[in-house]
Formats: C-alpha cells, structure tokens, sequence
C-alpha cells in the first residue's frame, strides 16, 4: 500500500508572471523580499522605540496561533510601522497590510517598493468590488496570515477618528478570525499628513481584547454591525 | 563546436517550414516556432559566460541553480520556511565558491554538512508536524539544485572545459528536442503516460541512440590522445548522458504531476519556467564528471588549486 501523498500549498501567486505579482493581492512573499521586509522593518522598529519611545500596551492579548486581523485609527504614515513593531518577531514575517492601491502603487517604482519592502497589498479605493475583498478574506482562511487594517479607509486629516468603513466586516463576517482592535496615540503630533519628516514625539498603542465575528451571518446588515462594533471597541481603547 | 550551435539554430526554421508542407498542424507549429524563439535568447546566455571563463561560467551556473531553487520553492510551499530556504542557498552559494576556489574537498564536503544543517533548522518553529516534509523538501532542493547542477560549474575546473561543456549542454538539450519531435512523428505505447504523456518509448529510444552518436562523434577529437579517446568510453558517456537526462525530465515531470501543476514557473515565454527547461541538465553532471573522473583522474586536479582562499 503506498503513502498517503504530502499537502502542498504552492505561492498564491505562483501561476502570475513576475510583472503581475507586484500588484497581486494573493502575493506571497519570497525569502529575498522576506529579508528586505524584516531589515526596513528592524529599522522602522528600532527608531519608534528609541526616537519616539515607543509604549505597547496589552501585547499579552495578541492571538498566539492562527490568522487575525488588526485594526486601529489611522492618522499617519507611521500607524503601520507602530502597529508592525507591536507584533511578537516571530509572527511579523506573516504580517501584510491592506493599503490604498492609488497611492501605494501608483507608479512602477513605487509599486516595487510597497509590494517587495513593506509587503503591503493594493485595494483601489476607486472602483473596489467585492471581488477584490474576497481574495483578502482568502488568505485569512487557514493560515498564520496577519492582516493589517486601517477600517477609516483613508488618514484622517484631523486627527480625530472618523466613522469605520463595512468593507472590513466582509472579511471577517461567518469566520473564526478574530479582530484585535488597537488605538494608536500620537501618531497624528508625530507626522500628520502632509509633512515629511516625523517630529519626535512619544507614540503609544493600545492593544484591545480580540473579538470574534464567527456568529455573525455573511451580508449587508452584519457588515455594517460589525464596522460598528469594531469602531466602538476602538473608542473604548481611547479612553 | 559553437558552429554546430549557431547552425542548429539557423537549420531549425527550414525544417519547420518543411514540416508545414508535410501537414503539421498550426498547434504545434506555434509551439516549435514558440521554442525556437526561446532558444534564441537561451543560446547566448550558456554561450556567453562559457567564452568568457571560468569564472563566468562557474557563476552562471550558480545562478542558475538558485534561480531554479526559487521557482521549486514556491512550488512546493517550502519558500514559507525562510530558515530553510537560506540554508539550502548558503549552500548553493558554498558549492558554487568551492567550484571557484577549485577546492574539492570543500564541494564535498557542502553536502554532509548542509543536510544535517537543515534538518536541525526544520526543528526551530518547534512544530513537529510537517517535519519530514520540511527537511526533505530543502534537502532534496539542495541535492539537484546545488550539488546536481553544481558538477557541470566544477568542470570548469578542466583544462577542456569549454567544448566538453558546450558539448553537455548541446546534446542535453538536443535530447529533449528530439525526444520531443520524435514523440510526436513515431506514435506507439507511451513511456510513462502518468509522468510525461507525450513520451513515447520509440521516440525516447530514437532520440537517445540519435543523441548519443552525436555525443560520441563529437567529444571523439576532444578526448583525443587521452584514455577516454576509446570508442568504448565515448559511447558509455553518451549513454550515461541521454540517460541521465531523460530520467532528469521524467524526475521534474514527476514533481509537476505531484504538485498539480502545469509549469514550474511563467519565465521563459514557450516554455514555462527555467526548470521546465533544465531539469534534464539535473543529473548529467555528476553522471559524467564521476565517469570523467573515474577513467582518467580527477577534473581539475592538474589545474591550481585554492585560487581564492590561496594555498
């Protein structure tokens, strides 16, 4: 009687021809972008903690095992770099992160950049379908995949929260992922948009109590309750 | 022997044109002209880093060995074990630099000590499940794509490298071609119809005997003057090297067919990725190089050795 066979789970974008796979949002990175991730991500980590001190709050209540997303207020090009360097070093190489595929990966350079430094994923605020959702809800499924989300959709200006879009609820409504809601705290003094370079200011982040979406049936109505939830869950953190 | 190179590739339309007239469907029509297309960028790049040396030839056989260890990696799953994956480059990368250094006793020694670091690195996530899996996946990828391919970088090392080299590379090549034409003329019981369904064993044995002659006609006035000259070695090194290279496509057709796969990648246009072309090339190395080896003395052993380290 023969063996039973092995599982194999080729690249999720293995059959794409290297062009495509910058801006494919089922790239996975390989160990030469791995590496490139991990140094700018050692280095983004290191300088928040010794230039802005960097305080993690709550980091106990991270899930150890398994796919999640985490999701926080956004206000700064730093948000992601803070919301990365709270993540345990083991399970930072999983870590990808939801950006807006007009800025991100507007121009050739800077696409190559996003996809292979920072291992962010493209979603086209214009004329994003449900299509390109699912395959974010894809890579959740089965396996040690971290998701970075920014549910507000865009920094705020202001620095003040604004209202969590219900795109984040497709991704997780009728699954056992869990969403970890964070709040980052000075961030927006540190580098608001439109400045340049970040003013050394202290930045904390509150880590909240994963909450689980997997009662919840896929549609309209539990999209939006669970944007609601999850916005209200961030505000709790602010206080 | 570039000549026959640079004439193959010119003859190569005629005989599709004649083809055409002979009723040869547009399908494959496509495909031939799709392949010789490919060639014509491929050619170059073997020709190329041979003219140039030894050093340029050592390297593009490196290079070619990782490049192939990307695309099985992400095959296979195994690019998600970052540890692993450095391993098996570290030591593509040592059997490559011992190649260079021409230090034998070091590209021996890459192999017994890589393996036992790969498995002792597949313990590191402390997850015992999938752990053969792990260590099998990297040391196998390290067998063919450093230590296999490796051996065609070591001939470098000889005095003969670059007509015995083009020599490989021509026939290897020309073998699959063959193989492949022959398949498709000569119909009759398949090879392996799970594995490659287009081989036939006709057209398997057709091309070898074909090949092999060619080998043997060819490396006659390379070899001249030294033992290997025999007739008797001649066509015992052209069958090692149709041998050697049929099993090597069987083995990557075998690992497609495993995996579900069509390709092992989408780089080269016509041909799927860089493995689909040079999984024949796998095994011929070592196969060769040993007989080499074995009957007239070591490869380059008459050349300096420890060229960089010093010695």
């Amino acid at each position: 009687m023969p063996q039973d066979p092995w599982q194999y789970r080729p690249a999720g974008d293995f059959d794409l021809p290297p062009s495509q796979r910058t801006r494919s949002t089922r790239r996975e990175a390989g160990f030469f972008s791995g590496l490139m991730q991990m140094s700018v991500l050692g280095m983004a980590s290191t300088w928040l903690r010794v230039a802005h001190r960097l305080q993690v709050d709550g980091v106990e209540r991270l899930p150890k095992t398994g796919a999640f997303v985490i999701i926080a207020n956004h206000s700064s090009h730093l948000d992601l770099f803070v919301l990365l360097a709270s993540l345990p070093w083991r399970r930072r190489g999983c870590a990808t992160a939801v950006s807006a595929g007009d800025t991100f990966f507007s121009g050739p350079v800077r696409a190559w950049a996003s996809a292979h430094m920072l291992n962010v994923l493209p979603l086209w605020r214009r004329g994003a379908t449900g299509g390109a959702l699912s395959d974010f809800r894809a890579r959740l499924c089965g396996r040690e995949e971290i998701l970075v989300i920014f549910p507000e959709g865009t920094r705020s200006r202001t620095g003040a929260m604004a209202g969590f879009k219900p795109g984040l609820g497709r991704l997780v409504a009728g699954t056992s992922v869990p969403v970890v809601p964070c709040f980052i705290e000075g961030a927006h003094a540190a580098l608001p948009p439109g400045k340049r370079l970040p003013a050394l200011r202290p930045l904390r982040v509150k880590i909240g109590v994963a909450i689980d979406f997997a009662h919840c049936e896929d549609g309209k109505t539990a999209w939006l309750e669970i944007a609601a939830t999850c916005e209200n869950a961030v505000r709790q953190l602010m206080k | 022997m570039l000549i026959v190179v640079v004439a193959i590739l010119a003859v190569a339309p005629l005989v599709f044109l004649l083809l055409k007239r002979s009723g040869a469907s547009d399908l494959w029509m496509a495909e031939l002209w799709a392949r010789w297309k490919s060639w014509l960028i491929m050619a170059p790049l073997f020709v190329v880093p041979l003219l140039l040396g030894r050093v340029a030839t050592i390297t593009a056989v490196t290079l070619l060995g990782l490049a192939c260890f990307y695309e099985f990696s992400r095959a296979t799953g195994l690019f998600r074990d970052r540890l692993l994956c450095w391993i098996v480059l570290l030591g593509i990368g040592l059997i490559g630099f011992a190649a260079l250094d021409n230090d034998y006793g070091l590209f021996v020694a890459v192999g017994p000590l890589i393996i036992p670091m790969i498995a002792l690195a597949a313990l590191q996530p402390d997850r015992p499940a999938g752990y053969l899996q792990r260590v099998a996946l990297a040391a196998l990828a390290f067998l063919f794509f450093g230590v296999g391919l490796g051996h065609l970088g070591y001939f470098a090392n000889d005095r003969l490298y670059q007509p015995l080299l083009l020599l490989i590379l021509l026939c290897t090549e020309l073998n699959d071609v063959a193989a492949y034409v022959f398949g498709k003329i000569f119909k009759g019981p398949k090879m392996a119809p799970n594995t490659s369904p287009n081989k036939t064993v006709s057209g398997a044995v057709l091309s070898m005997l074909t090949v092999a002659t060619l080998f043997a006609v060819l490396a006659a006035p390379i070899f001249a003057g030294s033992a290997l000259s025999h007739p008797f070695h001649l066509a015992v090194m052209g069958l090692l090297l149709v041998i050697t290279a049929q099993f090597g496509d069987l083995v990557i057709s075998s690992v497609k067919r495993d995996l579900g796969l069509k390709d092992m990648g989408s780089i080269i246009p016509g041909h799927g990725g860089l493995l689909d072309r040079f999984d024949s090339l796998l095994f011929v190395g070592p196969a060769l190089f040993h007989y080499i080896g074995y009957i007239q003395g070591g490869i380059g052993l008459d050349m300096p050795v420890n060229l960089i380290r010093g010695g």
